[in-house]
């Protein structure tokens, strides 16, 4: 009965003798080389013993006895593989062992089809690529048997044009064709964005199989052999569009969250910077409460009178006024690299320096200032053509340390800056100018005064703060400094 | 993403040993189970990168096992290589059709298999 196990390819009683006259030579062996070498020396002694008990035992089933060939298989080309010169006296022998077991492994994938019925692949669209018009007819055939939309090109150009075109669920790729090959269509899809997804099973002859495992290595998917068997084309198809849903649905969900970020980014983007919403974003252990001492340049600022101005306004222009004003101010700060702290109706405080470090906040804040006084002119022109009317902004600057962090409590808290050198920025910007930067004296030393231009300094008496308070008007700057 | 990890479902002790030595010689972590119901354990705890199944299993088949993975969303894209023991086409259609994603007959044609698993190990990495 074991002669008619795997169609009498192999005669194992022969291997078996094979085997069992190596074993002593074998056994020798093991005294004399390594102990990972005889280790696996050790290990096909013992399978030629099991597959000598099988073969004379009678009774084992076709399963052991499978098992025991595969051992001795697998056990000799390990030791092949070795390159221990201990193993050159029975080299020969084992690769006899090896190659008369290694018949076994020949499994055409032509065999005949067994009746069982296919899947069908109702509203599958498959692109088939071949050059021979009847391997075309053959495939389509085959596949509309299963329910498919087949289209079909007969060339590698005509297939990557077709699908630049429409989308298809799975391709079948022809290896040797003249021009494009197979192997080139592959690369290309592969290398294309919107088509790296798409299943492709290559199509060859049993003699390409080098080239199928480097298509494979390339990123092909799967592959079958000439002549094509039916039940192996529907399962594989089958398992290829498998694996493309599943890509897709971990694409969709990719997405989705995507969009969610996005959303997320852009609602707290409009109060406060993209540095801080990267940093939440980021590391949100970093939204519990606590801050730091840091050294920050403030910027407060506030339209002139505004409460006198808007009085006899209806409150949608007043609204149209102040987001006119506050949106173009907010860009012009977040621009420069500026936090937002908060709008009090026309009023703004701001910090640079936090959360991100910068060397440069005082320039920065600066900088900031000067084009926001600028940006005035364009605000008023659009006020003049809806009726508005004509604003002045008033802007101080104050460097010193802060704390900033984020601060509240554990249901509503935001980032912003609390100390005394808010209160002196506030005291500044109750003495500036209409359309004047106001900055302080730490300011001003913070700043490169090559750069800057500064005017004559006014002495302000704080009150309640200690001293006299000195500050500049910022009235110019040197572009070429 | 997915680990390098190889799991190998072989119930037969010498199969089992000379696959791992094989395996880990080619420069793969080898984890090893021998029956379906701890290889199933072992995809859901270890999530390995590929799977060898012997198909002739005690306790679960591995066909079972097989259609077990597939059916559960924490391990289903684990790629499953069946190892038949038969070298008859229904056996290996029936493999595709449990959810494996290849095949290959015992005795195992050593270099296909490795560049089976590599196949798998890179699609999952890319």
């Amino acid at each position: 009965m074991i002669g008619s196990i795997l169609a009498a390819k192999i005669d194992f009683i022969q291997v078996s003798t094979l085997g069992l006259r190596l074993v002593p030579t074998l056994s020798s062996l093991t005294e004399h080389c390594s102990d990972e070498l005889a280790d696996d020396l050790g290990a096909l002694v013992r399978a030629i013993e099991r597959l000598s008990s099988a073969v004379n035992g009678g009774q084992t089933n076709r399963h052991d006895l499978l098992n025991a060939v595969a051992a001795v298989k697998g056990y000799s080309e390990m030791l092949l593989d070795s390159a221990d010169e201990a193993l050159i006296p029975v080299r020969d022998q084992v690769d006899e062992i090896a190659s008369a077991l290694s018949q076994t492994s020949q499994t055409p994938e032509s065999l005949p089809a067994t009746s069982r019925a296919l899947d069908s692949l109702t509203g599958c669209s498959i692109l088939v690529v071949d050059d021979l018009p009847e391997n075309l007819d053959l495939m389509s055939r085959l596949l509309q048997k299963m329910d498919c939309d087949v289209i079909t090109a007969n060339s590698g150009r005509d297939a990557l044009s077709m699908l630049a075109e429409r989308p298809v669920d799975i391709v079948l790729l022809d290896l040797v064709m003249p021009d494009i090959g197979g192997r080139e269509v592959l690369a290309r899809i592969k290398a294309d964005e919107q088509l790296r997804a798409l299943p492709v099973i290559m199509i060859s002859g049993q003699q390409d199989m080098d080239h199928i495992i480097d298509c494979i290595q390339i990123g092909a998917d799967d592959y079958l052999l000439k002549p094509v068997n039916s039940v192996l084309l529907n399962a594989r198809i089958k398992s290829g569009i498998e694996r493309k849903r599943w890509h897709d649905k971990e694409e969709q969900y990719r997405e989705q969250l995507e969009k969610r970020e996005q959303f997320i980014r852009q609602t707290f983007g409009r109060y406060i910077s993209d540095a801080i919403v990267e940093e939440i974003l980021e590391k949100p252990e970093g939204l519990k409460l606590g801050g730091d001492l840091r050294n920050v340049t403030l910027m407060m600022s506030d339209i002139r009178r505004f409460t006198t101005l808007v009085e006899h306004l209806p409150p949608e222009q007043v609204v149209l006024l102040l987001n006119r004003y506050l949106g173009k101010m907010t860009d012009i700060i977040l621009h420069h690299g500026g936090t937002i702290d908060e709008f009090l109706g026309d009023a703004v405080l701001a910090a640079f320096g936090a959360p991100s470090e910068s060397d440069h906040h005082a320039e920065q804040a600066v900088n900031c200032a000067i084009e926001m006084q600028s940006a005035m002119a364009d605000i008023n022109a659009m006020n003049a053509d809806d009726g508005l009317p004509h604003l002045e902004m008033a802007i101080a600057l104050n460097t010193g340390e802060v704390v900033a962090g984020n601060i509240g409590s554990e249901r509503r808290s935001k980032y912003g800056f609390v100390g005394h050198q808010v209160n002196v920025t506030s005291r500044i910007e109750d003495d500036a100018l209409p359309n004047e930067i106001l900055i302080s004296e730490q300011t001003l030393q913070a700043i490169d005064n090559d750069v800057f231009e500064v005017g004559d300094s006014r002495t302000l008496n704080a009150k309640g703060m200690e001293g006299l308070l000195t500050v500049y008007p910022v009235i110019g700057v040197n572009l070429n400094g | 993403m997915a680990s390098s990890t190889v799991l190998l479902v072989e119930d037969n002790d010498i199969n089992r040993d000379m696959l791992t030595r094989r395996l880990t010689r080619a420069g793969l972590t080898v984890m090893t189970a021998t029956d379906g119901a701890s290889a199933l354990d072992a995809m859901r705890e270890h999530q390995p990168g590929v799977v060898l199944m012997d198909m002739t299993l005690p306790v679960l088949s591995g066909w079972e096992a097989t259609e077990k993975a597939k059916s559960d969303p924490s391990v289903a894209a684990i790629p499953i290589i069946a190892l038949t023991a038969h070298a008859m086409a229904a056996d290996r259609e029936r493999a595709m059709k449990a959810g494996c994603s290849d095949y290959e007959t015992k005795p195992i044609d050593f270099p296909a298999l490795l560049s089976k698993i590599y196949l798998f190990l890179g699609a999952n990495n890319t």
